[in-house]
């Protein structure tokens, strides 16, 4: 009867435009009476999910990933990708697949990163000879995929939800990114076949060095993440604070085009971001509260347990749920209403916690980009200015390679373990 | 204006805290091991960045209702004739100022059951990290009022949202 009425209020008020965050609270507010619980959980809870050392990576990263988009560097990474696969065949389409891989390296929130990508890629690809479509198929594709590159938020908030080591989580998704990243760009290279897609010109030496030189101030984001978690020498906090004093001392130093004023409001942004998430996540502690005392975890494995014998199936079925989830309410919301709920199944039939994790990643990135309301697709088609329904009959094979990279992801464990492992971080 | 100055003060705050933390950890250990000097404490480090964390979220979560950055599925909004989306609109608002009562109230109780605590590193009084929740709270009734009373304005599209 509680979680009943608990879960209707919360349905209600999410119905009537209530932020999610406050739809949560008041809830889970409803719930703490229902159930005779004191109210105190509030502020409790408010203060203790936030006062927590592994969540501040996440200004950090939102500040750095910010303060380089600011500057510019999204046109150095534009540029190395085009000079490395533009003159294939369907070679600028594949650069978009290759700059999200790259740019998801130094930008942890996706919606920047949509909005950075489309405004820098999408009057090339249409003077190139793309349709608007297909532009935006490659650029809300790119960073579905882009999900998995450390570091994202979403990775940050799953790790704390489901207790596991974030440097781990970020070491695990490079290669599912690159998986998925690898039937994007097959897709691209038969769609280029039949579409007919143009070609770059063979870039000389020259600019290729001289694009690989620029690049390199960006680069060292990721060889900084990659490098000092593999080699066990940061945490994903200091990590985050490392690459937050390096986006200063690039901006002020090598672009000089962001003012200390600018860096004022883009602080005050990141801070902004910061505050969203962090009490998403401390105030939906009540209602997983509330979920454990009435036993919610309990029935669901009872009915999940005949999935114990097929792992992929299980993890199939929550990523389907996941994505569902991310493409309603965005990817957050369902890491703290759903995650805590199937995670200990997952635990209980003896799924690994990273692979589970890196699976609900991948299915949230794609259920950002699902048609017809994913906000993360509204946003590409805003570039684009195409409607929802004409981009979905060219938006539907990269789907499918989303949906085949999700499936390597989920049937190949391996992918996800591997470079963990070979940190030591998974036995 | 003060409350965005603070939150960004504080995220500005956050950072050069964990910086230091790495400073201290890397070189300065480094050093004075190197040296054979006494050793440097840096248990502080954690505290000062989990308190700036928890005030930048509380009053951050408060500022965000002005400036739309709560994530929300606002379809019904936009569906509605505008008269009855603005009335919704208020009525929500009203709703959030409620919540922001019961915080601000249930936190002041709250502050003063830890009033006697003082945390493991610097030793501050925990009724400091705990008024975070009633300053939140007494901002989001603020906000929510002058919102449903139609005295605030918001920002029209957040900047900046999602994942």
């Amino acid at each position: 009867m509680l979680l009943v009425v608990t879960a209707l209020a919360f349905v209600v008020l999410l119905a009537l435009s209530m932020p999610i965050v406050f739809a949560l609270g008041i809830a889970g507010i409803i719930g703490l009476v229902l159930g005779g619980y004191p109210l105190q959980m509030l502020p409790s809870s408010m203060v203790g999910g936030s006062q927590n050392w592994v969540l501040l990576a996440i200004p950090s990263f939102v500040f750095a990933g910010t303060l380089m988009e600011r500057c510019g560097m999204s046109h150095a990474l534009v540029n190395l990708a085009r000079a490395l696969v533009g003159w294939l065949r369907g070679g600028l389409g594949m650069s978009v697949v290759v700059v999200s891989y790259f740019f998801s390296d130094i930008c942890g929130s996706k919606m920047a990163e949509v909005s950075a990508l489309g405004s820098t890629l999408m009057l090339p690809l249409v003077r190139a000879g793309y349709k608007p479509e297909d532009g935006a198929s490659l650029i809300a594709s790119g960073t579905a995929m882009g999900m998995l590159v450390p570091p994202a938020i979403f990775m940050i908030v799953i790790g704390e939800v489901t207790n596991t080591s974030v440097v781990a989580l970020f070491l695990a998704g490079f290669i599912p990114a690159a998986a998925i990243g690898a039937c994007l760009c097959a897709l691209v290279f038969i769609q280029a076949r039949i579409l007919g897609w143009p070609k770059d010109t063979r870039p000389s030496w020259r600019f290729l060095l001289s694009a690989a030189r620029e690049a390199s101030v960006p680069m060292v984001v990721p060889v900084v993440i990659l490098g000092g978690f593999y080699l066990g020498v940061f945490t994903a906090t200091e990590a985050g604070a490392v690459v937050a004093f390096y986006a200063f001392l690039v901006a002020r130093f090598y672009y000089r085009n962001v003012s200390f004023k600018e860096m004022g409001w883009i602080a005050y942004e990141s801070a902004l971001l910061t505050a969203a998430v962090v009490f998403l996540l401390a105030v939906a502690t009540i209602f997983q509260y509330l979920m454990g005392v009435t036993g919610v975890p309990a029935m669901l494995g009872r009915l999940l347990a005949p999935l114990g014998s097929a792992h992929w199936l299980f993890l199939a079925g929550v990523a389907l749920m996941t994505m569902l989830f991310g493409m309603v309410l965005e990817g957050l919301p369902a890491a703290v209403v759903l995650i805590p709920v199937v995670f200990p199944i997952a635990i209980k039939l003896g799924i690994n916690p990273i692979h589970f994790d890196i699976v609900q990643t991948a299915a949230v990135g794609i259920g950002l980009f699902l048609p017809p309301m994913g906000v993360g697709l509204l946003m590409a088609l805003r570039f684009a200015n195409v409607s929802v329904g004409r981009h979905a009959r060219s938006y539907w094979p990269y789907l499918l390679a989303l949906l085949v990279g999700l499936a390597l992801i989920i049937a190949i464990p391996e992918l996800s373990l591997f470079l963990p492992r070979s940190a030591g971080m998974v036995r | 204006m003060l409350p965005k100055i603070v939150i960004a003060a504080l995220l500005i705050l956050a950072i050069l805290d964990m910086l230091v933390g790495v400073l201290l950890r890397y070189v300065v250990v480094a050093i004075t091991e190197a040296l054979d000097l006494p050793t440097v404490n840096f248990f502080w480090v954690e505290e000062v960045g989990e308190f700036a964390l928890a005030w930048l979220t509380a009053l951050g979560a408060a500022v965000a209702i002005i400036e739309r950055t709560h994530f929300a599925l606002g379809f019904l909004l936009y569906l509605l004739p505008a008269r009855a989306a603005r009335a919704l609109d208020r009525l929500n608002h009203l709703i959030i100022a409620g919540f922001g009562a019961l915080a601000a109230a249930y936190g002041w109780k709250l502050c003063g059951l830890n009033a006697g605590l003082a945390s493991p590193g610097l030793q501050i009084n925990l009724a400091w990290l705990y008024a975070s929740s009633v300053a939140a709270g007494g901002l989001m009734v603020i906000y929510g009022l002058g919102v449903a009373a139609g005295l605030i304005e918001r920002r029209e599209a957040a900047t900046l949202g999602g994942p």
